[in-house]
Order: structure tokens, then C-alpha cells, then sequence
């Protein structure tokens, strides 16, 4: 760029002749170049403002974008993405047998707190305090004046609970929805549905997750919406199950019992109709386990399925239907009962000591319930084919009942299975199983032959089992625990109508040293019903009983587990369906009629 | 350049200067503040006494020193930025020590009448002392290193002062409007691109290391960052602010639930309806229509400054109208992205609309300003 000189020596000569100051020459060149230069800024100004002309206009266009986007989109509540799952709320209903609910669905109402949206503090504090009198009025202030946002003060209030905190006013306070899972029939039948709790937890809901029960047992088919709501159909019936408990808890009273069990099952199906423990527990308010002592004093402890027991001669039947199966004897079979069984350094002997004499039909030694003949016909089956009975009859493992505790009620058996252990295990000692597996047992064996798997789910169709025993065999079996009632040890069993068969077993509590108490018992009563037509198996266990009315504290079945058995048929049999019928005439009265 | 190049003798004197006033520029100011009353009106659950009166009286008070500061001749103020931009630093030195004292941290100085913050005047007085040195400095000189890292310098202080506050919005403002002062001044564009890839850089490295074992912020600082750029992945904490207001955005739809009708605001959904969120119920009652017009009212007035700027031929009136612009465009552009979830949440008020008595006055004496380079610009003989 050529510059024009300040003072360029023609111009300044020029005036000078013309005698004007030279000076305005320069002055007039510096501003001239002054313009120029400010042109320059100028131009170059300009064509920033541009280019912040159009940031300035596109920050003005994404906003207005914004705003129309945000004016035409739907407003939305806010979600909880932090959490990744969402969490599903709706739990599937369970029903009994004929529908009727055993556990629903309850909206309630939770509490929460935002301390800083709180107007009034202390007020809102001592009112609260004054609705929930476990809060501590002290306590919640210093919480809401703390640095906490969010603050939780019940999980689960009612609406009367929630009127009266609405009517607070404070707008600080806030109620988040909450499912509830509710037992309409408070501790019926708890020990089978188990219970929940609360799982994950947001202000909009919360997961209800099973802990016990059925409720565990089928948590992801219950939580599954793919269900489409349809309720769990359980083999319950509540009318049974309400007459069992009832009872139950009516006969431990009664008899000054620890504890009781029944199961009551369809002797074809497995269906278990009623299953029942006392002491028992509200499943709308679980207890909780106890941190000391022994887990079987709890509530929550269900004896029909994890306790295992030692049945005692209940076993018998076993057998003497093995050997008949094996064709090692017949009913009329004489069986040698004298004393004493001596067995290495073991003797065998008789329950009370009582002495049967010689020999004993077959037949009579379920009836009069020799150990003795029991342990000789267990030393002719021998002991694989014990193990294999047994094991086919569903002694050796846990029932497969749809319940988490199932597993927990494995069978306990001699480490070493000796011909000692088959002889001891024949009359029903040295193995421990829960009354549930009685039952399936007396089932499987007395129902025609044919294996039955215990089960808590409404059977659609009737599944024919393995063959345990031949029909004959059942039956024969079913007419000898028929005359243990009629004749032999369990006679306050018999139930006008019902020709109910059974079979007693009383066995000593282990001691937790080793050894046995002398006057602490487990009582049993097996039966079967109508014999001549099985439909139900029933097993009721006593936990240390006594029988006071004689002179001497009894504690045998007989005096104790019997009757509350027959007490228990007689309230549940028309509950069931079935009618008072005579029985088929019995052989022993058609000899009698002969003879007279 | 020397005022005493100007034609004096051209620019009016006395009151004939209210003639000369941009009264249009003054009309758009009371249009946007009247907004401001209704909302505020609004908001306050239909009672005048709570925020709009007060409010009121400020822009009363702020009007009567626009007109003061308009009828002061643009060179006495720009031979008085030197000694602004030195006081205000000195009053935020002031402060910070004062809050590390005192009670508690302190960003205000009680005037009796107000309590000033030093911050707010900051916006100005940086803005004033910027063009008074573009205009100081020959033109040739303005790219050189040197002449760059001066002004820079002078832009870092007060803004890490501001960032010890903390204020964050504060410090983006500030920054904003002083990069755009020596952007407008002709500052070579290498060193912007210079500036603003080193800052792409060092975010992307930052974001790139994370999970690698170079690892360069620790895991709960990513989750702060995280929560800080997308508030929404926590709703009911940090991001509670931005989801209420888009709700009410939303619910607004086009035209909005009436006058006295927004129930997100009203109903105390939305902490700080009346300062900085306060375009939620701006929206919620008047809709699209509403929000959409108060942006316009905005485009215009920085439409009729940068008009005024451009036909100004004196250097330090247009880079001073330029830079009032600027930070007024940056004021209610980071306000609104930050509402409507555009921009994280910075705390920046909307400007001559939220309730509060610094950023009111000191904006209203900006324009004052930006009246006295139009009244006192050059003028052709």
C-alpha cells in the first residue's frame, strides 16, 4: 500500500508560497488516514457482527424450536430411570380349590416427607406424632430441619391413617400408592401360603416379593403379567382346612400338646385338601424367625412338611404289605412273635412290654401292633428291598409339595442301613419323616397300589402312578388297619359310617444328647377312608401329648391322636362330600353269623 | 480517537437529548418488564405486595437512572471504565473476603435501599472497561500477543472471582460477554479457534479417558458431570427443577391455561418460580403464543442495539452498545435452554422479568449506556 506523506514537500512548498500554514496540510493528511484505517475496522466489524449475527439467530431459532416442541409434547410425569427394570406391582391372586381368594391385592397408601416443600415444620411434626404414636415428635423434627430431601415415614398407612395426615394440609407431606398383599383369612392356611414382603422400593411403588410358602414357591409365576392376572388354584379347600385347623388347635389344647400337624390328601390324586400346624401365625403380619433357640418352637415352623419325625408303628403296614407283595405271607400267615428278638447285643421287645405269645396271624400283629412280628418279616424282605420299598413309596427324600420349605423336610436314615436298622425301621423307628410323607405313603399303598406325588395345585387331570403294590395287596392291607380300628388299637377311631381304617404310632422324643425321654411322645394316627372305598388318607401328629382323665398321664396314639383324628373325620367328611354309608358286609361277620 | 474530533456542535444538548433518546429500545424495556409484573402477580397467587410491587418500584427507580446515565455524555464514561472496572474488582475482593469472615458467605453489599452485588455490576463495568480499551488501542495493535493476554487477564480475574462464589451462571455470562467484545474488536480468529479447540480437546480427553486407566476425574465426579448434563436421569433430585418446568412447558400447549391458571408454579411444584424459573409460568399460562412473543421482544431490543451500534462511528459507543447486546442476549438465552432443558442448570435470571433487585438495575443502567452512545453518536454535519 503506497502511503500518501504527511507533509508531501510539493503541496507543503506550494502553500507555503501561497502563505498558508502548512500544518493544515498535515493535519488534513492524518485524518484522511485515520478514515481509512476506521473504514478498515469497520469493514472488518462488520463481517464479525455477521458471523454473531448468525450465532445470535440460531440461538434465537433453537430456542424458539424448543419452546414450540415442548408446547405441542404431551406433559409428563416424571419416571424413575435410574432404576433400570421397572418395577411390576400386580401379584396374581390365590385361590382354593373352589375359588374363593386366599390371598389378594390391597391399595394402601405410603409416607414420605420432603422436609424443604414443608410450611410448618414443628406442627406438622406433632401432628404426625399425634396420628402415628410410634413416631417420636423430637425425633421427626430433627429430620425435617436436617439436610435430607426425601425422607420415608411409613411404609404402609390406612385410609383413615391417611385422612388424617391429609388433613394436615401441609403440602411438604406426600402419599406415594403402595400395593398391599392381603390374607383375607388371616391365619388360615398360613403355613401354606407362606407370606411376603417388601422388596424394591420407589414413592410410586413397590415389589412385592414372596418369602415363605406358596407365595415363594410360585413368586415369578405370580409376578408374571404374562398371566394375565389369572389367580393360583390351589388344592385347598377352606372349609376343610378351617374345620382341620380348628380342630387341631382344639385337640393340642385339649391335650396339653407342644404342637400338631394334620394333612388330609386325596388318596388318588395327592391333592392335598388340607394341610395344617399349630401353632400357627397371621400371614398379614409374619412374625419374625426366632434368633434363639430351636427354629421348630416357631410359628413359622410348619410340622406337617419340615418336621421329621420318627412315626413309629404307623410304619407296619409297610411291612407286612411288602411281604405280602413279595408273597411271603398272607393275612392269615402265622408270624413268630416270641420274646425276646435278640439281635447282637439288641433285643427287641414289645411296646409296654406286653408279651402277644408265640405266634400272631399277620393280620394280628398290625392289629395288636407287635414289634416282634414286624421285625421278623422285615428280617425275611431284607434290607435292599426294603430300601427299595421304602424309596418307592417316597421315603428316602424330600417331598416334591410346592412349597420352598419342602426341600428343608428331608427324611432322616440310619448312616448305616444294617439289618439291625431294617428291623427297628419295620415298626417305624430309626427313620424320621414329616407327616407328609406318611401320607403320600398310606396313599400310594392303600389307594389300589399306585404311587401319589403330594401336591398343593388343583389337579386337572388324574395321572396313573407307578405300581407299588398289587390291588389285592391294598386291599387286604386296607381290611387289616380297618380291624385296628374296630378291634385293636385304635378303637375311639371309628366314625360311624366312614369305616375308618388306620394305623396308631407312638414313638419317644429323641433327646438332643442321644437316647430318648421316657414321657415325652410323638403321637400318630394314619387312616385311610372309607376302607372299603379309599377316597381320603389323614395324618395327624401330636407333639408331646397327655392324656389326663385316668389316674396315670397317657400318651400313647391310641388315647390321644385317635381321637383327635375321629373328631377331625367326623367334621370334615360331609365337608367333603361323602355320606355316611354301612359298610360292604366283612368277613369276620359273616362267620359270625354262621357260627350263631 | 480523540473526542474532541466529534462535531460537538451537532449533538443535542440539554433536554433537547430526550428527544434523541432510542425510545423504542425504551418502549421494548417496559413492555418486557410489564411481563415481569404480570408474572409476577402471577405467581405470588394474585397479590401485588408479594414480588411485583417491589419489583415495580426497582424498575421505577432503575428507569430514572437509565435516563441519568443516558444524559451523561458517552466520554465521560468511557473516561470513567477504567476506574469502574478497578472498583467493582476491588468490591468482589471485598466480598469474597467479607464471606470468608463473616457469617457465612456474603456476595452482596448492603446499600440500605438494596443489597448490591458485585457480580451483577461486574456484567457492565467489564463490559465498559473492554470497549474503552479497543478503543484506547491502535487498531494494528489489536492482534498482537501481548494485547490479547492483557484483556484476557482482565476477563479471568473477575470471572474466577465469581467462580470461587460460586456462581457459575455469573462467570458464563461474564465470559461470554468479554470473548464477544474482543471477537467484535477484531481480535485475529486464530485465537478463538485456539481457545475454543483446546476446550473441545480437553472435554473429549476428559470423556475419553473415562474407564481407561488414565483415567483423568474420579467416578463420582463422571456421575456429577453426568447428572449436571442430563438432569433428567434423576428426576426427583437434580433434575427435579427442569422436569417440573418442562411439565408445565408442556401443559401449556399453544395458548396456554390463562392468566392465573398455571397450576405447576402455583401450586409449588417449581422452587424459584419467581427468579430464575420464572418463564415456566411465563409458558404454562400464555402458552406457546406467550413464550414465543417475550423471545421476540428480546430479538427486537437487541435488533435496535445492534442498529444503534452500527450506524455509531465512534468506536467505543459501538463496542460498548455491542457488548450490552451480547450479554443481554446471552442473559435470556442461557435462562430459557437452561428452562426448557437445552442447557444444564446454571442459575441465571431472565432478564428485566425475574424478581430481583441487582440484575434489574444494573441491566436498566446498561441500557442507560447504550441511550447515552446513541444520544451522544457522531453525527454528519
Amino acid at each position: 500500500m503506497t502511503r500518501v506523506p504527511l507533509r508531501p514537500l510539493a503541496r507543503i512548498i506550494g502553500a507555503r508560497a501561497a502563505g498558508e500554514n502548512p500544518d493544515l496540510i498535515e493535519r488534513e493528511n492524518i485524518r484522511q488516514r485515520h478514515e481509512v484505517m476506521r473504514d478498515k475496522a469497520r469493514q472488518m466489524a462488520e463481517g464479525r457482527l455477521l458471523v454473531l449475527g448468525a450465532l445470535f439467530i440460531c440461538g434465537f431459532v433453537l430456542i424458539g424450536a424448543r419452546m414450540s416442541l415442548l408446547a405441542v409434547s404431551e406433559p409428563q410425569e416424571p419416571r424413575t430411570i435410574a432404576s433400570s427394570t421397572t418395577i411390576t406391582a400386580q401379584r396374581a391372586d390365590i385361590v382354593d380349590r373352589n375359588g374363593r381368594v386366599l390371598a389378594t391385592n390391597f391399595d394402601t397408601h405410603s409416607l414420605y416427607v420432603h422436609p424443604q416443600d414443608l410450611i410448618d415444620r414443628e406442627g406438622t411434626a406433632k401432628q404426625l406424632a399425634a396420628i402415628f404414636p410410634d413416631l417420636d415428635e423430637a425425633e421427626l423434627l430433627k429430620d425435617f430441619s436436617g439436610k435430607r430431601k426425601f425422607l420415608w415415614i411409613k411404609r404402609r398407612i390406612s385410609p383413615e391413617q391417611q385422612q388424617a395426615v391429609h388433613d394436615i394440609g401441609d403440602p411438604g407431606v406426600l402419599f406415594g400408592p403402595r400395593e398391599m398383599r392381603l390374607y383375607p383369612n388371616g391365619p388360615l392356611a398360613a403355613h401354606i401360603l407362606g407370606g411376603v414382603q417388601f422388596g424394591r422400593e420407589d414413592v410410586a411403588t413397590a415389589e412385592i416379593l414372596g418369602v415363605a410358602g406358596v407365595e415363594k414357591f410360585f413368586d415369578d409365576y405370580l409376578r408374571d403379567p404374562a398371566h394375565g392376572g389369572a389367580p393360583l388354584e390351589l388344592s385347598i379347600d377352606l372349609s376343610v382346612q378351617a374345620a382341620v385347623e380348628r380342630v387341631l388347635y382344639g385337640g393340642m389344647r385339649l391335650l396339653n400338646a407342644k404342637g400338631a400337624a394334620a394333612v388330609l390328601m386325596d388318596a388318588h390324586t395327592g391333592e392335598v385338601v388340607s394341610l395344617a400346624s399349630v401353632p400357627d401365625f397371621d400371614p398379614n403380619n409374619r412374625p419374625r424367625p426366632l434368633t434363639e433357640g430351636d427354629q421348630a418352637d416357631s410359628p413359622l415352623f410348619n410340622r406337617a412338611v419340615q418336621g421329621v419325625y420318627e412315626l413309629g408303628s404307623a410304619f407296619k403296614i409297610f411291612t407286612v404289605a411288602q411281604g405280602m407283595e413279595l408273597g411271603l405271607l398272607n393275612p392269615e400267615t402265622p408270624i413268630n412273635t416270641s420274646r425276646p428278638l435278640k439281635w447282637g447285643k439288641f433285643e427287641i421287645g414289645e411296646f409296654q412290654n406286653k408279651n402277644y405269645g408265640p405266634t400272631l396271624t399277620a393280620s394280628k400283629v398290625i392289629e395288636k401292633s407287635s414289634n416282634v412280628g414286624t421285625a421278623r418279616i422285615a428280617l425275611d424282605i431284607g434290607i435292599k428291598r426294603q430300601k427299595e420299598f421304602l424309596g418307592a413309596l417316597g421315603f428316602l427324600e424330600p417331598t416334591s409339595i410346592e412349597m420352598v420349605e419342602a426341600p428343608t423336610g428331608k427324611p432322616l436314615l440310619p448312616p448305616n442301613w444294617s439289618e439291625l436298622s431294617a428291623m427297628t425301621i419295620s415298626y417305624g423307628h430309626g427313620i424320621s419323616t414329616s407327616p407328609l410323607h406318611l401320607a403320600a405313603g398310606y396313599a400310594s399303598l392303600l389307594n389300589g397300589g399306585t404311587r401319589v406325588n403330594p401336591t398343593l395345585l388343583k389337579q386337572k387331570t388324574r395321572i396313573q402312578g407307578e405300581r407299588i403294590v398289587r390291588p389285592e395287596v391294598s386291599a387286604a392291607a386296607r381290611t387289616m388297619l380297618r380291624k385296628v380300628v374296630t378291634q385293636g388299637t385304635a378303637s375311639f377311631g371309628d366314625v360311624q359310617g366312614y369305616a375308618v381304617g388306620g394305623k396308631t404310632g407312638t414313638a419317644d422324643k429323641p433327646r438332643p444328647q442321644g437316647g430318648y425321654y421316657k414321657d415325652r411322645t410323638i403321637t400318630t394316627f394314619a387312616t385311610v377312608f372309607p376302607t372299603h372305598d379309599p377316597k381320603y388318607v389323614l395324618v395327624v401328629t401330636l407333639d408331646e401329648p397327655i392324656e389326663t382323665s385316668g389316674t396315670k398321664p397317657r400318651r400313647t396314639a391310641g388315647w390321644t391322636a385317635v381321637p383327635v383324628a375321629a373328631e377331625l373325620i367326623q367334621r370334615v367328611a360331609p365337608l367333603l362330600g361323602l355320606r355316611p354309608e354301612v359298610e360292604p358286609g366283612v368277613l369276620e361277620s359273616v362267620t359270625l353269623a354262621s357260627s350263631n | 480517537m480523540s473526542y474532541l474530533e466529534y462535531r460537538l456542535q451537532t449533538v443535542p444538548t440539554g433536554l433537547r437529548k430526550v428527544l434523541h433518546l432510542n425510545w423504542p429500545l425504551i418502549l421494548l424495556i417496559c413492555a418486557i418488564a410489564s411481563v415481569g409484573f404480570l408474572m409476577l402477580y402471577s405467581v405470588a397467587g394474585g397479590s401485588l405486595s408479594v414480588w411485583a410491587e417491589p419489583q415495580m418500584k426497582r424498575f421505577a427507580m432503575g428507569m430514572f437512572l437509565l435516563f441519568v446515565v443516558a444524559m451523561v455524555p458517552i466520554w465521560f464514561w468511557r473516561n470513567m471504565s477504567t476506574v469502574g472496572y478497578v472498583l467493582t474488582l476491588l468490591l468482589l475482593v471485598y466480598v469474597e473476603f467479607a464471606g470468608a469472615t463473616g457469617m457465612g458467605a456474603q456476595r452482596w453489599i448492603d446499600l440500605g435501599f438494596m443489597r448490591l452485588q458485585p457480580s451483577e455490576l461486574m456484567k457492565i463495568t467489564m463490559v465498559m472497561f473492554l470497549a474503552a480499551y479497543y478503543d484506547w488501542l491502535p487498531i494494528e495493535k489489536t492482534s498482537r500477543p501481548v494485547w490479547v493476554l492483557v484483556p484476557v487477564i482482565l476477563i479471568m480475574l473477575p470471572v474466577l472471582l465469581v467462580l470461587r462464589q460460586p456462581d457459575l451462571g455469573t462467570s458464563i455470562l461474564l465470559m461470554a460477554g468479554g470473548g464477544t467484545i474482543m471477537f467484535i474488536a477484531g481480535v485475529h480468529w486464530a485465537y478463538f479457534a485456539t481457545v475454543i479447540g483446546t476446550a473441545v480437546a480437553a472435554v473429549v480427553a476428559v470423556f475419553q479417558s473415562r474407564g481407561q486407566d488414565w483415567q483423568l476425574l474420579k467416578d463420582y465426579q463422571y456421575r456429577r458431570i453426568d447428572t449436571f448434563l442430563d438432569p433428567s436421569q434423576d428426576p426427583l433430585g437434580a433434575g427435579y427443577h427442569i422436569t417440573q418446568a418442562k411439565i408445565a412447558l408442556g401443559s401449556g400447549g399453544w395458548s396456554g391455561r390463562g392468566f392465573m391458571q398455571g397450576t405447576q408454579s402455583r401450586l409449588n411444584f417449581l422452587p424459584e418460580k419467581h427468579t430464575d424459573f420464572i418463564f415456566t409460568t411465563l409458558a404454562e399460562e400464555f402458552g406457546f403464543i406467550g413464550a414465543f412473543s417475550l423471545l421476540i421482544l428480546y430479538a427486537l431490543v437487541i435488533f435496535f442495539c445492534v442498529v444503534s451500534a452500527l450506524s455509531n462511528k465512534d468506536r467505543f459507543a459501538s463496542l460498548l452498545t455491542f457488548g450490552i447486546a451480547a450479554t443481554f442476549f446471552f442473559f435470556f438465552a442461557v435462562n430459557m435452554a437452561m428452562v426448557m432443558g437445552l442447557a444444564p442448570v446454571v442459575g441465571v435470571p431472565l432478564p428485566l422479568v425475574s424478581y430481583g433487585g441487582s440484575a434489574m438495575l444494573v441491566l436498566l443502567i446498561a441500557f442507560g449506556l447504550v441511550q447515552s452512545a446513541h444520544v451522544h453518536r457522531p453525527r454528519q454535519a
